[in-house]
């Protein structure tokens, strides 16, 4: 039978010196190529599952922001009205919300900046002066403070009839949908990931345990009760899986470091981008961290499970 | 020969009218009833294919009676939980036919191997494993693995494995059957010399001039599908 340790100079081998804890039992005869592809399955669906937990993660957390932001922002719109002057709407509109508690700061867009907006609709040829082009006015709102948008609109709206207020309360609510749909389905994906780990697991126990069968019944005739039997494999297939959950999710781990480094190399590596790329980084860090661990738990009961059942046929 | 009447205070192992049958056809062992005393020394023997393997696996419980009863060490074993099977195990040395030595383990780990799963800390059985392997002669050979092993030196190492837990009871089946005569001869004295410190001995074999070595050991006899005693049962 063949040496089960890996070359010193393989991955594996240099995993094995990392994690001496993990050390492969010398009782059960394994199959170094069988193990390898076992450590290299366990290491793709690691990497997958990390990559999805933190693409959601990343998604959760820019449609937050962006939740943030547009509450933070709400728009009034003044339409042009025969009879009636723009401009004086919009000084009076103007005013009434300078006047408002709860609101930061205001910005009329000048008709330049609105025709800008309708630019992909309207072309830039169009003549705007022909055109009704609404006026727009930006509002901060203080978080701190929000005032009553309700009756700000109420407010303007009897003041000034051409205007009305827009809070994005259907594009924030769309916007926090889809991020759910989002999360809900990388849960999904993480879950059949995980499933099919375990599976993995399941049938590479049983193989072993296959093959090692008249290893076994030696063990039993000699004293080894089924605890002890079980322990040796369900450590070694643990050892597998923590094995591929380390090199998997270390490398999506590198691989998503890595792609936020790129996007930021543009922009100079300025430090208050690096300590902001640490503190993301950390979640992440935790996330993939959890994936290994995940898959590390399931591997364990994965064949625990397995070495059981089996271990009382074989018996 | 006479039909086997057995005894019944302080056996280590007592068989009530067994008989065994492998799937739906006649029985391979009918009415077998014998018993085996402590520090007793006994030969199993027959001809090719009259169960002395069979007998001998029903004894390490590798094989359940299709009637009668079979008790260890005074425990009914029908009525044995995993664990009670585990701990009447422990307490039988089995030397198999062919060998069953682990391939990738060393001599010393394989004979090393029931301190082992007992669960025992390797400090505290290393000197004596060593000192079983000097005995049987394996001494210089305790890093070699088993495909390198010669036919003897396996045998041999078979025979430490199942001695090295001190058992109350060994079961050898063909434990010569590999070796030469003189081989064999050392073996055997290895068998006597374990008989003499307090362990019960049962060999299967059907090499004649091998039982005429000891004398005074009882034979037990297969025949006909049935376990006779011969005349010179002590």
């Amino acid at each position: 039978m063949s040496d089960m340790r890996a070359p010193r100079n393989s991955v594996f081998g240099k995993l094995d010196r990392l994690m001496p804890i993990f050390k492969r039992d010398p009782l059960v005869a394994a199959d170094p190529v069988t193990d390898r592809a076992l450590v290299a399955v366990i290491a793709i669906l690691t990497f997958l599952a990390a990559l999805t937990a933190c693409a959601a993660q990343f998604t959760t957390m820019t449609a937050m922001r962006w939740q943030v932001m547009m509450a933070s922002e709400v728009t009034v719109q003044l339409k042009p009205q025969a009879g009636r002057s723009i401009d004086a709407d919009i000084t009076r509109a103007s005013d009434i919300l300078r006047g408002t508690s709860g609101i930061s700061s205001i910005k009329v867009l000048r008709r330049e900046e609105s025709a800008k907006l309708l630019e992909p609709w309207l072309g830039s040829a169009a003549s705007i002066e022909s055109l009704p082009i609404p006026r727009l006015i930006t509002v901060q709102i203080d978080a701190r403070q929000p005032p009553d948008l309700a009756m700000v609109g109420k407010t303007l709206t009897d003041a000034v009839p051409s205007a009305s207020l827009d809070d994005h309360r259907t594009w924030t609510k769309r916007l926090g949908h889809l991020s759910d749909l989002f999360l809900t389905a990388s849960f999904g994906a993480l879950i059949l990931v995980v499933v099919t780990t375990g599976l993995t697991i399941v049938f590479a126990t049983r193989g072993a345990m296959a093959g090692n069968r008249e290893i076994i019944e030696v063990l039993h005739f000699i004293g080894a009760d089924d605890r002890y039997i079980a322990g040796q494999f369900q450590s070694h297939f643990a050892a597998l899986g923590v094995r591929g959950g380390v090199l998997g999710g270390g490398v999506a781990l590198l691989l998503v470091l890595g792609l936020k480094l790129f996007i930021m190399i543009p922009d100079g590596l300025q430090s208050s981008a690096i300590s902001e790329m640490l503190f993301l980084d950390w979640q992440i860090i935790m996330l993939t961290l959890g994936v290994i661990v995940l898959v590390s738990i399931v591997t364990g009961l994965a064949s625990r499970l397995t070495v059981y059942r089996t271990i009382g046929r074989l018996a | 020969m006479q039909a086997f009447a057995y005894r019944s205070v302080g056996e280590l192992v007592r068989f009530e009218n067994v008989g065994l049958r492998y799937g739906v056809g006649a029985e391979t062992l009918t009415d077998v009833s014998f018993s085996i005393e402590p520090q007793s020394f006994q030969f199993l023997t027959g001809a090719s294919g009259t169960g002395k393997t069979t007998l001998l696996r029903l004894i390490m419980q590798a094989l359940k009676p299709t009637r009668g009863t079979v008790v260890l060490f005074g425990q009914d074993t029908s009525l044995l939980e995993k664990d009670g099977l585990t701990a009447l195990r422990r307490r039988m040395g089995i030397v198999f036919q062919d060998f069953r030595l682990l391939d990738h383990l060393t001599t010393y780990e394989n004979v090393a191997l029931p301190l082992k799963v007992q669960g025992r800390d390797e400090l505290s059985y290393r000197a004596e494993v060593m000192e079983l392997l000097s005995w049987v002669g394996l001494g210089d050979l305790i890093h070699a693995k088993p495909p390198v092993l010669s036919g003897g030196e396996k045998q041999r190492a078979s025979i430490a494995r199942a001695l090295v837990a001190q058992p109350e009871l060994l079961l050898a089946d063909e434990p010569t059957g590999n070796v030469d005569p003189s081989l064999a001869r050392r073996l055997l004295r290895l068998f006597v010399e374990m008989n003499r410190s307090g362990t019960a001995i049962l060999i299967a074999t059907h090499d004649l001039g091998l039982m005429d070595q000891i004398d005074g050991a009882r034979r037990l006899v297969l025949a006909d599908r049935r376990l006779y005693s011969e005349a010179n049962d002590v």
